[in-house]
């Protein structure tokens, strides 16, 4: 569905991602993990559109993404959840999911949009009760159930999701979580996750991706990668002395 | 979902995207963790100007130089590692084409690889847990007896691990411990086809369905006659004895050429003396470059093996890459029974133990009754010479003795005059 093939992302004259290769296929839940600053994000913003002149090639259900804006990236059927959740804080949460669906309004497909906030309010219960209040008096948890809400109002094909975990409880995080994996599962939704919290990412994911500064140095099924003492040693903070007593 | 990918059924486009991800990233830790490949990366990124992603598609790891087995000793011991000791599950060693022997080690990950791939292989020849296996391989091919263990068991097949059996003892398994499948190299299979017809022993009598052949390609006609000798089937199997194991390539049941597990290694074959890459259907050298090792990488491995790839998809679905795994070899490599001896090993072996190397020396793969030994000639000179006649006899028989321990395969050491100087 995605297949991205020697991706170069510059910031100036700085190259933060040098040469990245990765796809993810129908119906996965892929997970690309790494440490602060290794490029995670940055290949995110490059396939949504938000960071031009990259090079290489990205292809989204084999037609090139190469200069296609934000607005057209939405309407292919890619959807961002970003870092941070940035939502509209003086908005209401229901003009905020609407906002989600901006493409589609002028496609008048007003009655669809209608059944799919239905949707989403099934899906996070909260959003409906809090309907008319202010987004930026939700909770951190609640936003980002807002965020996800409103990148699904554009009905992704692909759904892409920066960090949707930080900062938030664990209680939340799982709950975030489990919410991905009810989405791939019920509607077959395809998703790209980027997380932090390597350990919650690979437990609900089918392949992961290892970034570091830049390039990918690891991949494989999700389940190898989280018994991998390398992963473990480097992003599942696992006790330090476990492994460096002993052997070398 | 499993994060599996159903490798037999892949779509090419498919499995050349994930062969890139995992060339792509195979090389940044090999770039990351070893020096020798970093130093080789770096030299051709100086070249090329095409830093840091000096591989763009598959085709372009012909920019990449070649590894030969003498880097495997110049780095000896674990100079090639690629993850730290504290991650290596199991060391293995080989003879290598020095003094030093070759030292790889695996992951608790790889030893998973290769699990999956000897389980692929198996299945693919229809074994189930119905069969019971029995592994019998020389000592110099003891790794593999071990990985067949594992890839055997991890699919409930019952397994009689590799132990050296006299003729006898293994006649009476076969019949008594109703063996199905027999893992062994195509020499030792046509001694036991012969001992049989010798000792009335009828094959029709017995539950020998497979004969797995390892170590080194058979002939078509010695297959023929294995499988009307003994009524079974014949499986080739392709494997690395020093690195990294056995059945990297296996036969589907339309036996027409061996399938390569193509998302674990990037296979070429290239010109031997140009080191050119050959256009598909050509036959040559086989050069691995593996895709998923953590342990070992071997980047552009020059095989030594002869081979050459077959066009167009198989008759059993699979679009996994096949060859034919041809005769001969294209370095200095002596195949003794399916153990690989380099002549500069010989050399090496003899001058440590004599404190010189005699004049004239060069080994040769004799065939002595049942079993192909490796023949040592060396030349008789005054260094050798004692005026007993007990005394040379002593010498060379120490020699033929370290030397099996050496080499691990059966040897003789044969004294030859000098040649005369014709000048």
């Amino acid at each position: 569905m995605l297949r991205i093939k020697n991706l170069k992302c510059f910031y100036g004259r700085i190259m933060a991602i040098k040469g990245v290769s990765l796809s993810v296929r129908q119906g996965e839940l892929i997970t690309l993990i790494g440490a602060n600053g290794s490029g995670k994000s940055t290949l995110l913003e490059a396939i949504c559109g938000l960071l031009p002149g990259w090079k290489g090639e990205i292809l989204f259900e084999d037609s090139s993404l190469e200069g296609a804006d934000p607005p057209a990236i939405v309407k292919k059927g890619i959807s961002l959840v970003p870092e941070g959740r940035l939502v509209f804080p003086p908005l209401s949460v229901l003009d905020n999911l609407k906002l989600g669906a901006y493409t589609r309004y002028r496609r008048k497909q007003h009655a669809e949009i209608e059944k799919d906030l239905d949707r989403v309010a099934e899906l996070f219960p909260i959003l409906r009760e809090r309907s008319d209040q202010p987004a930026g008096t939700l909770s951190g948890g609640e936003q980002q159930m807002l965020a996800i809400g409103r990148a699904l109002m554009s009905r992704p094909r692909l759904l892409v999701l920066d960090e949707p975990s930080m900062g938030l409880a664990p209680l939340m995080v799982e709950k975030i979580l489990d919410t991905l994996v009810l989405l791939k599962k019920q509607q077959g939704l395809t998703i790209l996750l980027v997380e932090q919290n390597a350990q919650a990412a690979l437990k609900i994911a089918d392949r992961g991706y290892v970034m570091e500064t830049g390039k990918i140095v690891l991949q494989g099924a999700a389940a190898d990668l989280l018994s991998d003492v390398e992963v473990k040693r480097a992003y599942l903070g696992k006790d330090y002395e476990e492994f460096y007593d002993g052997k070398n | 979902m499993t994060g599996k990918t159903d490798i037999l059924n892949v779509n090419p486009q498919e499995l050349r995207q994930m062969q890139l991800e995992r060339l792509q990233s195979t090389l940044n830790r090999a770039y990351r963790n070893v020096p020798f490949h970093r130093n080789r990366q770096n030299e051709i990124a100086r070249q090329t100007g095409r830093d840091p992603s000096i591989i763009e598609n598959l085709g372009d790891i012909a920019r990449l130089p070649f590894m030969k087995r003498s880097h495997l000793g110049e780095h000896y011991p674990y100079g090639l590692f690629a993850v730290p000791l504290r991650d290596i599950v199991r060391i293995h060693t080989a003879p290598g084409t020095t003094l030093h022997p070759t030292v790889t080690g695996y992951t608790r990950q790889d030893l998973g690889i290769w699990r999956e791939m000897l389980a692929r292989a198996l299945t693919a020849g229809g074994l189930t847990s119905q069969d019971i296996l029995q592994i019998s391989l020389d000592p110099g091919l003891a790794n593999w007896g071990r990985d067949y263990k594992d890839g055997a068991e991890s699919l409930d097949i019952a397994v009689i691990p590799n132990t050296p059996l006299s003729p006898e003892k293994q006649m009476m398994l076969i019949r008594d411990y109703k063996i199905s499948v027999l893992v062994t190299t195509p020499s030792e299979a046509a001694q036991l086809a012969d001992r049989m017809f010798t000792a009335d022993l009828n094959p029709t009598s017995l539950n020998l369905t497979h004969l797995i052949l390892v170590g080194e390609p058979a002939e078509h006609e010695l297959r023929n006659r294995l499988e009307q000798q003994l009524h079974v089937t014949t499986w080739m199997h392709y494997g690395l004895s020093e690195v990294p194991g056995p059945a990297i390539a296996f036969e589907c049941p339309a036996h027409e050429g061996l399938h390569i597990h193509e998302d674990h290694f990037l296979p070429e074959i290239i010109d031997p003396i140009s080191g050119e890459v050959l256009p598909s259907g050509e036959s040559g050298e086989l050069v691995l470059t593996t895709l998923m090792t953590r342990a070992f990488p071997l980047i552009r491995f020059r095989t030594g093996d002869r081979a050459r790839f077959r066009k167009g998809r198989c008759a059993c679905g699979s679009s996994l890459v096949r060859m034919d795994w041809l005769e001969g070899r294209t370095d200095d490599i002596l195949n003794v029974n399916g153990v690989k001896v380099h002549r500069n090993q010989v050399l090496h072996a003899v001058k440590r133990i004599l404190g010189f190397v005699p004049d004239f020396q060069h080994s040769v793969i004799s065939r002595y009754g049942e079993k192909n030994w490796l023949e040592i000639r060396i030349c008789m000179d005054d260094r050798l010479f004692s005026d007993e006649i007990k005394g040379i006899e002593q010498q060379i028989h120490t020699l033929t003795d370290q030397l099996r321990e050496n080499l691990g395969v059966p040897l003789a050491v044969r004294l030859r005059e000098k040649p005369l100087r014709t000048s």
